[in-house]
């Protein structure tokens, strides 16, 4: 009966997290499957360096989906903040006060997207395409084609870190990535806010009926999103070792690639961090798989296009198919009961 | 009084567009009175050369965003088409110039059929669906090519000669561009297939209760904008001449978005012009060109175009909302004279 209960009580996977769990386990097998040191925990744990601005991003955009809004300019405003960083530290400042200043740009700049977007009432998807050219614009300015190095010793190379030594060991970039997820996912499935979140982008006019500041809700989301990119900016200057103008080009379609393929609805009200979290590491898996192979970038990201349509298609056939079937069943009800009449 | 109502609306329509042609014509003044050069012939045709590639696309794009979709994948389509165009060309130097445009359009109208039938049949959102065939459609460009570029003396003489002769003396790259805003001018205005369009656009459900088939539609648009990447695609080749796989039509479709929206199209479908769109790609040709003229930075053209997008939205919302505002009040007092 106790056995009876607990079979009962166990939860079924979440529906959004069978798509990427699948590919993150075939996407294994394939890899391993090529070479031999795929599985190798070093160069696991190493690989995933170059993948957590995407997945810092891919978080942070999680909320601005949810809300049933778009931020296109993710990558626009990481380089904004990139651009502020290297000029900052170009002019003589320590180290230090740069990366604060690219986080506070960072900031501001996803404030601006938010407030342009609520005050103007104007769509983000326009917005955010507008900032994308104007913030990259702005870094243009701001860099033209010089390129800023030379920075201390002790600031890059953050991705090689270690916060726990040893092999395997934890590398920085990895353990922030698992902080920040954490944190995320207390905020979204936790906390007041993360309610309000979902109640917003699932039906924003009767949210606002039952008083909740759905304005303040969405221009929180931007904030964050512009916040984790000045974060992010931080993070590439440290990984590359210099920055030029076109840093971090095209990384939001990457982002946005994360949150869809980790179930989360592009019209919003539905989403979950979990499911963005294993959609990246699906994407790195597939990725690093693939690179064992020797395979073309382009052909790596058109794999991953493959991937997303397919983890949408295969749900909607599934559905179609059952609804097909319910129907039929509601057909021939219907129809043995005007025969018995 | 309806009919009062339906002149006024049509004058702020109409205003829309005699707005960004203002915009225009000031930017011109401004520019030629700074930089006297900026009117030589020359400077000018090539401003339109520039700008034909983005108004083919562009016109296509327009019907797609009316119809609530969006096309992210035209780089990708003008790409593989482009490149197919020119593989056939290298194996086949003898191939008649006509026989290559409609293999470009093809495979355009291929990869649109693709997007068509992943949005209609396949219910995905459009953004992702083609968020996705980017990717693929780049890949496909990669693989069939295999990352090998088309050089200049592989593509046939009659195709670069695309971009600078025609029988009239106006290039075959601007009548291309003149045949497509004309052609979707036509289509949105003058027939019944348009008005369905802007039906399935406005009230999707409506229009499916009107007996409306909305996957036909769906599928229509997207494979006429394929069709016309595929021109974009030959138009690239006779611009260029050099097809490389990387570079080919790469971050096409951010530029033919913005022209679309800064043309007054409405993002969240239902309206929107070919001649707006024309003006708009017109818009961004002029400021690109003129800012180097003038001997601005080029680095500030991604601002330019960024803020020329927020103040076409804003404005067009303001029209919007005074619009919608009038429509309000007008019928307040009818309710009140009654």
């Amino acid at each position: 009966m106790k056995n009876l209960l607990k079979q009962k009580g166990r939860k079924k996977m979440p529906s959004y997290l069978v798509g990427p769990t699948v590919i993150l386990i075939l996407a294994m097998v394939y890899g391993s499957l090529g070479s031999e040191y795929f599985l190798d925990p070093t160069s696991i744990v190493f690989n995933t360096g170059r993948y957590i601005e995407i997945g810092l991003l891919a978080l942070a955009l999680t909320f601005v989906i949810i809300n049933g809004d778009i931020d296109l300019s993710v990558a626009s405003m990481l380089a904004a903040s990139a651009g502020v960083l290297a000029k900052l530290f170009a002019a003589g400042v320590p180290i230090l006060w740069c990366s604060l200043a690219a986080v506070v740009t960072g900031l501001v700049l996803g404030l601006i997207n938010g407030l342009i977007v609520i005050k103007l009432g104007l769509p983000s998807l326009v917005v955010t395409l507008a900032t994308l050219a104007l913030y990259r614009g702005i870094t243009q300015v701001m860099l033209g084609d010089s390129v800023v190095a030379d920075y201390p010793e002790s600031f890059i190379g953050f991705d090689q870190r270690l916060i726990i030594g040893g092999t395997p060991g934890l590398p920085a970039p990895l353990a922030l990535f698992f902080v920040a997820a954490l944190i995320f996912y207390f905020i979204l499935h936790r906390s007041n806010y993360g309610l309000l979140n979902i109640m917003s982008g699932s039906n924003p006019s009767s949210s606002k009926f039952s008083g909740v500041s759905v304005d303040r809700v969405r221009l929180t989301a931007f904030a964050i999103s512009g916040l984790v990119s000045g974060l992010c900016a931080v993070m590439i200057t440290s990984r590359l070792g210099s920055t030029i103008s076109n840093v971090g080009l095209g990384l939001e379609l990457l982002a946005i690639t994360v949150v869809v393929l980790g179930g989360t609805d592009i019209f919003g009200g539905r989403g979950a961090i979990s499911g963005t979290i294993v959609a990246l590491f699906a994407i790195m898996a597939v990725r690093e798989s693939l690179v064992i192979q020797d395979v073309n970038g382009q052909v790596q990201d058109a794999a991953i296009g493959i991937l997303l349509i397919l983890t949408v298609l295969i749900p909607r056939i599934r559905e179609y198919t059952v609804d097909k079937r319910n129907r039929q069943k509601r057909f021939n009800e219907a129809q043995s009961k005007t025969v018995s009449h | 009084m309806s009919n009062k109502q339906d002149s006024k609306a049509t004058y702020i329509f109409k205003k829309r567009e005699f707005g960004i042609f203002v915009f225009i014509v000031v930017l011109l003044a401004i520019f030629g009175a700074i930089e006297p050069r900026f009117f030589r012939s020359d400077n000018l045709s090539a401003i339109l050369s520039s700008v034909g590639i983005l108004m083919v696309v562009g016109a296509g794009q327009t019907l797609v965003i009316v119809t609530r979709n969006i096309d992210l994948s035209v780089g990708s389509t003008l790409g593989l088409s482009a490149m197919v165009m020119g593989m056939v060309a290298r194996s086949n130097p003898e191939f008649s110039t006509v026989g290559l445009i409609l293999i470009s359009m093809f495979v355009g109208g291929l990869c649109g059929l693709l997007n068509g039938l992943l949005v209609s049949y396949g219910k995905i959102p459009s953004i992702i669906a083609t968020l996705g065939t980017l990717a693929i459609i780049r890949g496909a460009v990669f693989i069939v090519s295999d990352n090998v570029q088309i050089d200049p003396n592989d593509v046939p003489q009659a195709i670069i000669d695309l971009s600078t002769t025609s029988p009239i003396g106006i290039p075959w790259l601007l009548i291309f561009a003149f045949i497509s805003i004309t052609l979707v001018w036509y289509i949105s205005s003058q027939t019944l297939l348009g008005k369905r369009i802007y039906a399935v656009g406005s009230n999707p459900e409506g229009a499916i209760s009107r007996g409306l088939s909305f996957n036909r539609i769906t599928i229509l648009v997207f494979v006429f904008l394929g069709v016309l990447a595929g021109v974009g695609g030959v138009l690239y080749t006779a611009r260029y001449a050099t097809i490389n796989p990387a570079d080919v039509g790469r971050g096409l479709e951010f530029d033919v978005i913005s022209a679309v929206v800064i043309g007054g199209t409405n993002i969240f479908g239902g309206s929107g012009t070919a001649l707006g769109t024309a003006l708009g790609c017109l818009l961004i040709g002029i400021l690109s060109n003129g800012l180097t003229v003038v001997g601005v930075s080029p680095f500030w053209k991604a601002c330019a175009t960024g803020f020329l997008i927020l103040l076409a939205v804003t404005v067009d919302n303001v029209v919007r909302r005074k619009q919608e505002q009038k429509f309000l009040l007008a019928i307040r007092n009818q309710g009140a004279g009654k």
